[in-house]
Order: structure tokens, then C-alpha cells, then sequence
């Protein structure tokens, strides 16, 4: 009698099934003019696979026998994967390996550098890595030029693929910033509730616990003045350091940060302590907003050859965006500052619903 | 007038205080250098050395020893849930497949692994290649009737089954077709026939086969008692059949006992539909582990998608639904998935994804065709309190 069915279980286990991650490599490629810096990601388990870095064949690779393999890995990278440029072949470097934890398992992490002999307009990927050992092998890329990332996954019996890099001209550029940071600044109402919560009593004075109108116009003008300018100032610093990437803080943290800063400048109108000094509030809290619009800035990139460009038309855009709103604003509160309304219904009520808004983003951003 | 009390260093002090109660909340994963030689980064299977790699060299210009590589690689991939494997088979298989007249035996390997990736259309083309060549080949037969079945194509499998019966032992012919007549009106006789089948003298996998037909037959009659019996008996037989494991556990949580589907599952993590499975019991459960598991399930389907393939958009739907309480989104990948195949338990996610996204109507391609077909399964009549319950 015949006996079919030594592949049957598996087929009925393949009708279902099987979700495994399949072998991906991860090539992050970032080209400023004529120079490529980037690092190729490939599972350790692969590396094994293609050069073989289980010396002595227990069945684990440690640290040590994956830095002995460093000299292989780096030719077999060498040679399955070819980056060139409008002229021709790029030289390819590379930096010590590192790790790097996946939910699949560690990574062989490797840092390269490619020099072309011209300033690249477009780039050419021959990605032939695992392709002899795993077949579905596919290299995930990211490809970032000029502040323009493009994706694409390689390999699988392709030919060499070609990208078409993000080309940039001055004022086109400047201008997409300055717009982005006027966006930023209305669409992220964080910062205009923490900025506004410093500007509801600007046109007030605080006498015996109390609220009062400030008589003149001219106060009530330098506070608003001395607060916006606190704060453009406190931002700028920390985004230029953070643009470029003097001091960089992680972004949950920040944005949690920048919560609890609209709560103590929202609670300071409840409950007030600082009556005076409220700029100084602004300049404080000023540097740590400004690490929340570089968060903005680092995912747009700044685009080579025009960097401090961007960033000033992104900060430009965020100061024009900012006194928009308080041009906007302020006139009004001016004028409503003697009423009841004003002084006993937003001082307090709108001061206490942003805190509760703002408490709430703090929870929301603060846990995982 | 009040005198401002916070100083700059007051103001500093507390921003300080906040940055430092934020900092231990964002650890944020990036490359490392360990600290030590010996740490071990990656423990290797059987079949993933490079010593096997000489194997491999011989297998390119000896297909007497590709054939049976690649048959281990499958039947690795089976064992352990890896995919990787499926492409260490297909690597060996390549030279042999690009040939003119490629041998039967490696058209039907072939033809498994595109089934497996769920390219049943290439799987079938394959398949009849493999057929011109030799049609009485009882292994293509089947594997043809197969994919047909999950595609719902029942008369062509059925042709397919009747082919198939006669070349093989009466009771495995049998088996073929009741399978079928399970899925399309006659379910309860369908049933009564296999359990009168003895497999007395059968291999383990043939048995389970019946096993596992009996198993989902009896969920599909609500008969719970009988199913869970079928289930444990097939296990207790052939352990690594995940497949059966997969049914088990959705059976216990259709009881309501989401504790016990991780007793079954423990230690089964890496097969990603087996995970599915306990992040939903971890979810009824309120379990800490939940955040992992979906993390990596997560991770599993977006990698797929990212490299542009959808073959576990079935799970993925149950995921968004029964894990995410996304059923919008559920929805959309039920209907991607039920384009490709039409087993019971695609209707069932179809179903329940449109009638928990508002949308009953979404799921009449699956209504007409369960309709059509004559098709009976409790699980679609009257929804289990677990799943509404998600």
C-alpha cells in the first residue's frame, strides 16, 4: 500500500497558519551630498547562516565569537550588497557591530559609510544578502535624503534597484519649514494652552488675593511682551541644541514634561505663587517646549546644505504662529479684564479646565 | 502684593525633578555593545548552522539529497512555527524547480511551499505540471484536493478526493470525502461515517488527520464533549500538531475558560497562531503578559505587511478584533482575507468582525456562500458569550 503522507500533517498545519516572522534585514541609508552613512540590520541567526559565526559549534553565538566573525561579516556584506551613485560604485567602510534587541531575536547592528565620487542625485541598490541561503529573504529599507525618507523592500531575485533621491531648492524648503512650524504650533495646542495660561492674568494685577485690572495699557503690554519673548527665547536655545543633536532627550519624556508645564502654569492662575515673575515661568518651562518642537523638526529631517536655513524658518514659523494667536487673544482679554466674567469665570474656570486637559495628557503620555 | 516665592532655582529644581521622574518611563531601545564576551546573543536549531551549509552545496548539484533537505526543512518549519525554514527549503529546491523538466517529487515540494506562503493559485498551477507528469500520484492528488477545499472550491476538490480514493486503502478515500461532504450539507452523516473508520495499522500521521477531521466536524455540530476528546486524543498521539492545538484552544475559549487555553499553550509561544490564541485568553484574564504578546504579534503582522505578503490575515483579523477592539480595522482584514481562502473558520472571523463593526452586511460574500453550500457550524448560528463578551 502506498504511504503519501509524510508531507500531510504539514500541509493541513500550512491551510491555517503560521505566522512566524519571516528573515528581514533592516538597511537604514541616510545620503548627505556625496557620502552615504547608514548600518545594515540582519538577524544573528542569519549572520550564522551566511558566514558562519559558531566557532566553536555549540550552538551559540556569544558577543566574542560574533566580534571574531566582524572581518566576515563585513566582506560578505561587502559583497552582496552594492550601493553606487551617478558615477558609479560607492566604497563601502564600516564601523564596529553592535547589538540590537528585536522581538524576534538579537541583531547584528552594523554601522557603514559609503563614499561616491559625486554628489548623488539618485542611488542604485544591489542587495544580495541571505539570497543563497534564504530565498525570501527581504532587505526592509529606509532611505532618507534631504529630509525626504523613502521605503522599499529589496531582495528576492531583483536586479539592482534605483532611487530617484528628494532634490532641494532654497526657498521652496524654507518655506515648507516656516509652514510646518506654524503648524506645529496650532495643531499641537499644548503649547498655546501653557502660553496662554501665563497671558490670562497679564492684564490683571494680584492685591489682597485678588484679582484686579491693570489700569494701563502699557503694563498690561510688557507682560504679554516679557512672557513671549521668555519663551521664544527658552525654545530656541533648546531647539537649535536639539536640531543639531547637541542634547537630545526622548521624546515620551518631554512631551509628558511639556504636560506638566501647562498644569503649573495653569494652577499658578488658581492658586496663584508666582504673581510677578510669570516670565521666568515661560523661560523655564520655554527650554523644554523647545525640545517638543525639535521632536517635530527630527521627524522632518533637516535637509542637507540648508540646515540652520530650515531651522530658522521652522522657529520663524512657530514665533508667527504663536503671536497669531496672542494678537488674537489678547486684545480681547485686555478689553473683558475689568468684567466679573473675566476676572472670576476664565481666570479660574479656564485655568482649571486646561490643567484637567493637561492632566490628562500627562497621564496619556507619561504610561507606556 | 505677592512677591514671586519660586526662585530660578525653585523653577529649575522642579523641572529637574519632572525630567528625572520621566527619564526611567523612556528607555528606549537602540543598539548596544554587551558587557560581556560570554553572553550569549542567539542559540542556533538543528538546520540553521553554517555546517549545514555544505549540505546545501551538495544538494545543488544532487537532487537525490535536495529532496529529502528540503522535505527536513519543512518538517522543521512544521516543529518549531519558523518560516525561515520554508526558505531554506525553497533555497535547496531552486536549482532543481528552474529545471526544464523538473521531477514530480520536487514540483510537489515545491507546490507545498507555495501553499504554505498561501499562493494557492501558483500551488495549483504547480500541481498540475506535477500531474501531466504523473497522474496517478496520490501525493499531488491530495495535496491538490487540498487547496481546493481551502479555497471552497468543494466539486473540484471532491474530483480531486475521488482520484485520489483510487489509488489509496478504502478508508483513506473515505476520509478524503467525508471531509468534504462535511463542509457542504452533510455534516452530521459525514461525521457518523468517520467515527465508524478504525485506523487500525495507520502511521501517527494519518491518524491525526482523522483526529483533527473528527475534532472540527464535532465543534462544527456543537457537540463540545466529543470534540474536546478528539482533540486530546490526536494530541496525546502527535504533540507538535499545532494545528489541532490551534482548535483545542479555540474551543476552550468559546467554553469560557481562557485560564485553561494557557495551561494548553504554555511554553508554545513562537508559533505566532498559537500566540494569538493567548493573547486573547491573556486579555480576558487581565494577565500582564498581554502587552508582549500583542507587541509581538504586532511586530509578526506588520513585518508581513510591510514586506507586502498577507498570509495571516485570518489571524490578523481576530487579533484587531478579539485583542485590539478594533473591529473597523478587523473588518477590512477579514474581507482581504476571505478574497483568498473559505475555510469555516474564515466565515466565523468574517462574521464576527462585520456584526462587531456594525456592519452585518459586510459579511454576505461568507452568508451566500455558507448558504450555498449548505454549510452547518453552531459557532456561526449562536455566538459564544466569550466572544461578545471581547
Amino acid at each position: 500500500m502506498l504511504r503519501p503522507f509524510a508531507m500531510l500533517l504539514m500541509l493541513l498545519a500550512g491551510s491555517s497558519a503560521r505566522a512566524h516572522i519571516a528573515s528581514n534585514g533592516f538597511l537604514t541609508l541616510n545620503i548627505e551630498g556625496a557620502q552615504i552613512s547608514g548600518s545594515i540590520e540582519l538577524a544573528i541567526r542569519d549572520g550564522e547562516l551566511a558566514v558562519g559565526l559558531d566557532r566553536d559549534g555549540d550552538g551559540r553565538v556569544t558577543w566574542r565569537e560574533l566580534q571574531a566573525g566582524q572581518d566576515s561579516l563585513q566582506k560578505y556584506v561587502q559583497g552582496h550588497l552594492r550601493l553606487s551613485g551617478d558615477s558609479g560604485p560607492c566604497r563601502m567602510q564600516f564601523n564596529p557591530l553592535e547589538v540590537n534587541e528585536r522581538l524576534d531575536g538579537n541583531y547584528l547592528w552594523l554601522p557603514l559609510r559609503a563614499d561616491c565620487a559625486t554628489a548623488l542625485t539618485r542611488l542604485s541598490i544591489e542587495y544580495t544578502l541571505l539570497d543563497a541561503e534564504d530565498p525570501s529573504h527581504r532587505g526592509l529599507l529606509t532611505l532618507t535624503s534631504n529630509g525626504a525618507a523613502q521605503t522599499a523592500v529589496l531582495g528576492g531575485a531583483g536586479d539592482a534597484r534605483r532611487f530617484e533621491l528628494h532634490q532641494i531648492s532654497f526657498w521652496p524648503a524654507f518655506i515648507e519649514y516656516l509652514r510646518a512650524g506654524i503648524w506645529h504650533i496650532w495643531s499641537g495646542i499644548d503649547h498655546l494652552l501653557f502660553l496662554l495660561s501665563l497671558l490670562l492674568p497679564a492684564v490683571l494685577l494680584r492685591r489682597r488675593n485678588r484679582w484686579e485690572a491693570v489700569p494701563l495699557a502699557a503694563p498690561a503690554f510688557f507682560n504679554i511682551v516679557k512672557v513671549v519673548t521668555a519663551f521664544t527665547l527658552a525654545h530656541s536655545i533648546t531647539l537649535s541644541l536639539a536640531a543639531f543633536d547637541v542634547i537630545r532627550l526622548p521624546s515620551r519624556l518631554t512631551e509628558s514634561v511639556i504636560a506638566a508645564s501647562i498644569i503649573v502654569a495653569a494652577l499658578n492662575n488658581v492658586f496663584p505663587r508666582v504673581t510677578e515673575g510669570r516670565w521666568r515661568i515661560a523661560f523655564a518651562f520655554g527650554l523644554l517646549h523647545g525640545f517638543g518642537f525639535a521632536s517635530v523638526l527630527a521627524e522632518m529631517g533637516l535637509p542637507q546644505g540648508a540646515r540652520l536655513a530650515a531651522l530658522v524658518a521652522f522657529n520663524l514659523g512657530v514665533e508667527t504662529g504663536q503671536l497669531a494667536v496672542v494678537l488674537a487673544v489678547m486684545p480681547l482679554a485686555y478689553l473683558l479684564r475689568a468684567t466679573t466674567f473675566y476676572r472670576r469665570g476664565v481666570m479660574p474656570w479656564a485655568s482649571t479646565g486646561i490643567a484637567c486637559l493637561a492632566l490628562f495628557w500627562l497621564v496619556q503620555r507619561a504610561l507606556p | 502684593m505677592n512677591l514671586p516665592r519660586l526662585a530660578w532655582g525653585r523653577l529649575f529644581a522642579l523641572a529637574a525633578w519632572l525630567v528625572c521622574l520621566g527619564l526611567p518611563l523612556c528607555a528606549e531601545a537602540a543598539p548596544y555593545v554587551p558587557g560581556n564576551d560570554d553572553t550569549v546573543l542567539a542559540e542556533l536549531s538543528t538546520g540553521t548552522r553554517f555546517a549545514d551549509v555544505s549540505a546545501r552545496r551538495l544538494a545543488r548539484g544532487r537532487v537525490d539529497v535536495a529532496i529529502p533537505l528540503a522535505q527536513f526543512y519543512i518538517q522543521q518549519s512544521r516543529l518549531s512555527g519558523d518560516l525561515r525554514f520554508l526558505g531554506y527549503a525553497e533555497a535547496v529546491l531552486a536549482p532543481w524547480v528552474r529545471q526544464a523538466r523538473p521531477k514530480p517529487e520536487v514540483l510537489l515540494l515545491q507546490a507545498t511551499l507555495q501553499q504554505s506562503r498561501h499562493d494557492f493559485a501558483a500551488s495549483l498551477a504547480t500541481l498540475d505540471r506535477a500531474l501531466a507528469m504523473r497522474p496517478k500520484d496520490p501525493q499531488a492528488l491530495l495535496i491538490r484536493a487540498t487547496v481546493l477545499r481551502v479555497l471552497g472550491r468543494y466539486s473540484e476538490a471532491g474530483a480531486a478526493c475521488q482520484d485520489f480514493s483510487a489509488l489509496v486503502e478504502p478508508r483513506l478515500g473515505a476520509l478524503c470525502m467525508e471531509g468534504l461532504r462535511g463542509l457542504n450539507g452533510n455534516l452530521r452523516s459525514a461525521y457518523a461515517a468517520l467515527t465508524r473508520i478504525s485506523p487500525q495499522g495507520w502511521l501517527n500521521s494519518e491518524k491525526s488527520w482523522l483526529y483533527s477531521e473528527l475534532g472540527e466536524m464535532a465543534v462544527r455540530l456543537g457537540q463540545e464533549q466529543d470534540a474536546r476528546r478528539w482533540f486530546e486524543t490526536d494530541l496525546a498521539l502527535v504533540p507538535t500538531d499545532f494545528y489541532v492545538r490551534a482548535a483545542y484552544a479555540d474551543l476552550l475559549l468559546r467554553q469560557g475558560r481562557p485560564a485553561d487555553v494557557l495551561a494548553l499553550l504554555r511554553g508554545q509561544e513562537s508559533f505566532e497562531p498559537l500566540l494569538l490564541r493567548i493573547a486573547i485568553a491573556q486579555r480576558l484574564l487581565h494577565d500582564p503578559g498581554l502587552e508582549q504578546s500583542s507587541a509581538r504579534l504586532r511586530t509578526a503582522f506588520d513585518a508581513e505587511l510591510q514586506r507586502g505578503e498577507s498570509v495571516h490575515r485570518r489571524e490578523q483579523a481576530r487579533f484587531l478584533l478579539e485583542v485590539e477592539g478594533n473591529p473597523t480595522r478587523s473588518l477590512e482584514a477579514a474581507l482581504q482575507n476571505w478574497a483568498v481562502q473559505r475555510e469555516p473558520d474564515d466565515v466565523l472571523v468574517l462574521m464576527h468582525a462585520a456584526s462587531a463593526a456594525g456592519l452585518p452586511a459586510a459579511a454576505a460574500p461568507a452568508a451566500d456562500f455558507v448558504r450555498a453550500q449548505g454549510q452547518s457550524d453552531v459557532r456561526v448560528d449562536a455566538p459564544a458569550a466569550a466572544k461578545s463578551r471581547s
